[in-house]
């Protein structure tokens, strides 16, 4: 894309199949998770839900985490290879 | 360049936030879905209860005969003398009588005037029954006249009146429905009586067309070759509070539904025109009638666990003659479980429960039946617990892994996988030790709850 005397690239990268299997997976055990903290406290089982939602809350952190490293080195390898 | 990279982050951090966001609302929605689900009665079992020719323990020789009739209640009191002399029975009752008032002067936690007397409550029901009268009447309570509705006789598949009956049961209360073939051998000889200076009366079968109690003597006529089995599940909220009078109360709860069940059941078929002896505890063994119509699978409790709750379920059953299609019995694993697991073992206080890997054809009493198959347990030291707490415990039902409430999909999950794959049997006993599950709750916060209970399963 050119704009004026700034010259500069957006790479549009194709995630390979295993990290939305990955993505998948995650999703369905953060769902569990979150299913069985608040199912746990209906059923007043108060240390299976503490666990439940400490777990969701460490599953989702690090859903959250692995996504933002995903998508940085190669913006940062494409940008040093750029500039 | 640095506020696109700023801008991509962001994007991305949405993305994940929107991710958390959507499982949230699932992990919401399913506890809803699941929250309904609770109140359902069981009509369809779930893909890992799989349907056999024989129950999966249980198996009998030779020496399996009628058994007696005389449980824990009549056999303790001679046991009691013969083992620790005359007038160790009569001491122990007096100490637990006067511990009981103490208790409510102090008001002990689970055993306040309160909650003692929920319990009392609780046993309305059935402490007004009596094998062969009133509620558990073995005939019509009224007589036929030709011009009334239930002079006519129902007729239908056998497929169509077992679904029939099973869901007049289920509205009566029932929440899992069976019916197995009647064996004479599960039936009891004799029905004891509440006065000592009474004879027991005989159970016995004869080639007759209406059942009949007499003075001395119950007759099932042999055309009843039916047996409909009826687990009652018990109110996990009052058990969990065990072992003191809250606990007590989730068994006579049990109890006196069941006594509602099974009367209003044999009142139904009789309606149809045909005959129906109810039955709670009294008259027949109810586990092995159970084991065949596939409510459950007998456990390491000598108890039957049920898939869906366990072994807090409170069992009863009618016999009848009215043709229905029987059930099979069932296999989801249960007993590979129950040698791998022992929790319920090593949380009965008393140490009444088998602790041995395998069953055995081995009593450990009078209590016992011979000539089956079973991890026999040692009723006499459960008893004493019983008389030692002041009340009818039932640690054992809570601490069992398959007691849940079925509100989490994880308790769906670890039970199917249990019963495919053995081998993860260690790791669920030590997840569910690590989750808490089995713990004695807080008896004062129950009265406190929201509502207080009615909670089953």
């Amino acid at each position: 894309m050119t704009n004026g005397a700034d010259i500069f690239t957006i790479t549009i990268r194709k995630r390979p199949w295993w990290f939305w299997a990955l993505a998948g997976l995650w999703l369905l055990v953060e769902v569990l998770l979150l299913q069985t903290a608040l199912a746990s406290v209906e059923e007043g089982e108060v240390r299976a839900a503490a666990i439940s939602w400490i777990a969701a809350t460490v599953l989702a952190a690090a859903g959250v985490l692995a996504w933002l490293h995903r998508g940085r080195p190669h913006r940062l390898g494409e940008s040093k290879g750029q500039h | 360049m640095e506020d696109r990279r700023k801008q991509t982050g962001r994007r991305a951090l949405l993305k994940a936030g929107g991710l958390v966001a959507v499982s949230g609302a699932l992990g919401s929605l399913g506890a809803l879905v699941t929250g309904t689900g609770t109140g359902d009665h069981v009509r369809k079992r779930a893909r890992w209860v799989k349907v056999v020719d024989r129950p999966t323990l249980g198996e009998k020789t030779a020496d399996f005969k009628r058994f007696s009739g005389r449980d824990m209640f009549a056999l303790y009191p001679p046991l009691k003398t013969q083992r620790e002399g005359t007038g160790s029975f009569e001491a122990e009752q007096a100490s637990k009588a006067k511990r009981l008032v103490a208790w409510i002067n102090e008001r002990k936690p689970g055993f306040s005037l309160p909650d003692q007397q929920l319990s009392e409550g609780a046993w309305t029901v059935m402490r007004s029954t009596r094998p062969g009268t009133g509620l558990l009447s073995w005939t019509r309570t009224h007589e036929r006249k030709p011009t009334e509705p239930s002079a006519q006789r129902y007729t239908a598949s056998p497929e169509e009146m077992a679904s029939t009956v099973k869901a007049a049961a289920r509205l009566y209360g029932a929440r899992l429905v069976g019916i197995a073939s009647m064996n004479e051998s599960y039936v009891n000889l004799q029905v004891p009586q509440e006065d000592e200076k009474q004879k027991d009366k005989d159970i016995v079968f004869e080639d007759v067309d209406v059942p009949a109690v007499t003075d001395t003597r119950f007759v099932i006529p042999r055309k009843m070759k039916w047996v409909i089995v009826i687990a009652i599940p018990m109110d996990l909220d009052l058990l969990s509070r065990a072992p003191t009078a809250l606990g007590d109360a989730a068994s006579a709860l049990g109890y006196s539904h069941s006594a509602f069940v099974v009367s209003s059941l044999a009142v139904f078929i009789r309606g149809l025109g045909y005959e129906a002896i109810p039955c709670v505890n009294d008259t027949a063994q109810s586990i092995p009638f159970a084991l065949d119509a596939g409510i459950g699978e007998l456990s390491r409790l000598n108890k039957l666990v049920t898939p869906e709750f366990g072994p807090a379920v409170r069992l009863c059953k009618v016999f009848t003659d009215l043709p229905m299609a029987f059930d099979k019995p069932v296999d989801f694993g249960l007993v590979q479980f129950c040698k791998n697991c022992k929790k319920c073992a090593e949380s009965c206080p008393s140490r009444a429960l088998s602790f041995d890997d395998e069953p055995s054809f081995k009593t450990r009493g009078p209590w016992n039946n011979p000539g089956h198959k079973a991890w026999f347990e040692d009723s006499y030291k459960c008893f004493q617990y019983w008389q030692k707490s002041g009340s009818a415990c039932g640690i054992c039902l809570v601490s069992c892994p398959y007691t849940k409430g079925n509100e989490a999909w994880i308790h769906e999950g670890v039970k199917a996988i249990a019963s495919i794959a053995p081998a993860t049997d260690g790791v669920f006993r030590i997840m569910d030790n690590a989750f808490g599950y089995g713990k004695q709750r807080d008896p004062e916060q129950w009265w406190t709850k929201d509502p207080p209970s009615g909670r089953r399963g």
